[in-house]
């Protein structure tokens, strides 16, 4: 166990010899800036003032070569070997609502969603606390590292992590959830994580916009915005981006909504080939910010945002909302998905 | 003719003095109803950009500047004043960037002209 203590603070955590820095900094509730945790964003950035650290991956894509000059470390890919003094700029919005732990879960079921998506439900044996659009670490047996995926469900004292994975062909990870692990079989998972998670105490409407395995979160948050109490006003408009008809999913959940088709509207878009090899495609085509523009429902400025998918699409989204419609950034919240 | 009247400056906006501005630093310049610009001066000369940096809402006024780079000061992202661009993570959306006017001492602009 080091001791390791933020410069010019009085703030100090303990590490284990398995952890990294950042993810034990959010254990012992520090404010510490992430959003991906796995090397790829670059928020986590951090200077090492003192002691000695092992580095998980030295080409980690969050660290540019100015950083690199600069002798930057990101603190998700850091354990420390020794004590260490690390000069950081502590989050000012309030710490995370649930620290991450870990914990060992079970396979309890398995359901298809599409071709390629599939969705994994693990039973803990404590309550499964978290936000909505939040997501967790599972490690998965004979898989170095961990791979992050979002939770689909709610909240629930029943103790039921729900996430919705897309097989990514050669993928390791998604192997082994795939095709190896069995119902019963048990895994590590590390969370909750992530600050794209539902603002619940906000009064405008809500925009959700997922391509593939973002379904989760969306979902995720859409159940969540369907059970606060609402003036009746609100509206919910859910985007969902897919390459050929048969990516297209999240009609049949979101249609469990008492507000479907009345306050939720489902705005599904294929932007590749219309026919498939069982499908065709009558619906609206092109890419999710095209399709927005088209769209004359959304009330730009009382909207809140929220995106996750494809890195390619997480950026036209943002891009289009910034640059066509002036969407302050605080009414955006996205993950990214590396 | 005095600056105001002239063609360039019509409908721009005077946001402060060449002198105003330290060589290779930042000068907020807050406006009624939107978000504040930068105005740098990096070897002389003058740029123009928003001030909140486009990934948190931090001031690039108070980031370091280097090479024509300012960094941002909350996560270290980097954008080059110039052109905007963001080139260091977690900054992925470029900044914007608006043409500087100059008449004698004064820097004007235009901000419905964003240059990137």
């Amino acid at each position: 166990m080091a001791r390791i203590t933020i410069a010019d603070s009085d703030l100090a955590f303990d590490c284990g010899s398995d952890d990294s820095l950042l993810r034990a900094g959010l254990r012992a509730n520090l404010n510490l800036p992430y959003e991906c945790n796995v090397g790829s964003c670059g928020t986590c950035k951090f200077e090492l003032v003192s002691g000695e650290i092992k580095v998980f991956s030295d080409t980690a894509p969050g660290l540019s070569d100015r950083d690199r000059k600069k002798g930057r470390q990101l603190a998700c890919q850091c354990l420390p070997l020794t004590d260490c003094v690390m000069k950081v700029r502590l989050e000012e919005d309030a710490p995370a609502k649930f620290p991450p732990t870990r914990l060992k879960v079970k396979l309890i079921k398995v359901t298809d969603v599409t071709h390629d998506i599939r969705e994994f439900q693990f039973q803990a044996a404590s309550p499964a606390t978290f936000i909505p659009g939040q997501y967790a670490m599972l490690q998965l047996p004979g898989v170095s590292g961990e791979r992050a995926y979002s939770m689909s469900n709610l909240p629930n004292d029943d103790g039921v992590w729900a996430f919705m994975i897309r097989r990514v062909p050669q993928g390791v990870g998604t192997q082994v959830l795939f095709d190896a692990l069995i119902l019963g079989n048990e895994i590590g998972l590390d969370g909750p994580f992530g600050k794209a998670y539902f603002r619940s105490e906000s009064e405008r409407d809500l925009v959700c916009v997922a391509g593939g395995s973002g379904l989760a979160p969306m979902l995720s948050i859409a159940r969540a915005w369907s059970q606060k109490s609402k003036s009746g006003e609100e509206h919910l408009t859910f985007f969902y981006g897919g390459r050929e008809p048969r990516d297209i999913c999240g009609e049949e959940m979101l249609q469990q909504l008492p507000e479907f088709n009345h306050q939720l509207q489902f705005v599904p878009s294929v932007s590749g080939a219309v026919n498939d090899a069982t499908n065709s495609w009558l619906g609206r085509t092109g890419f999710i910010h095209e399709v927005m523009h088209g769209f004359e429902d959304l009330d730009y400025a009382n909207s809140d945002f929220y995106i996750a998918g494809p890195p390619v699409m997480t950026q036209a989204v943002m891009d289009f909302l910034r640059e066509s419609h002036a969407v302050p950034q605080e009414q955006i919240y996205f993950d990214r998905f590396f | 003719m005095s600056a105001s009247n002239s063609v360039e400056t019509q409908d721009a906006i005077r946001l402060c003095q060449v002198a105003d501005v330290a060589e290779g630093n930042g000068l907020q310049i807050n406006l009624p109803e939107r978000p504040p610009l930068a105005v740098f001066k990096i070897e002389g000369q003058i740029f123009i950009t928003d001030d909140t940096c486009t990934h948190g809402q931090a001031s690039l006024c108070e980031g370091e500047i280097e090479d024509g780079v300012v960094e941002c000061p909350f996560h270290q992202g980097a954008f080059e004043i110039a052109t905007g661009k963001a080139i260091s993570a977690p900054c992925s959306v470029h900044l914007k960037t608006y043409q500087p006017i100059l008449v004698g001492d004064d820097v004007f602009v235009h901000l419905d002209k964003v240059s990137s």
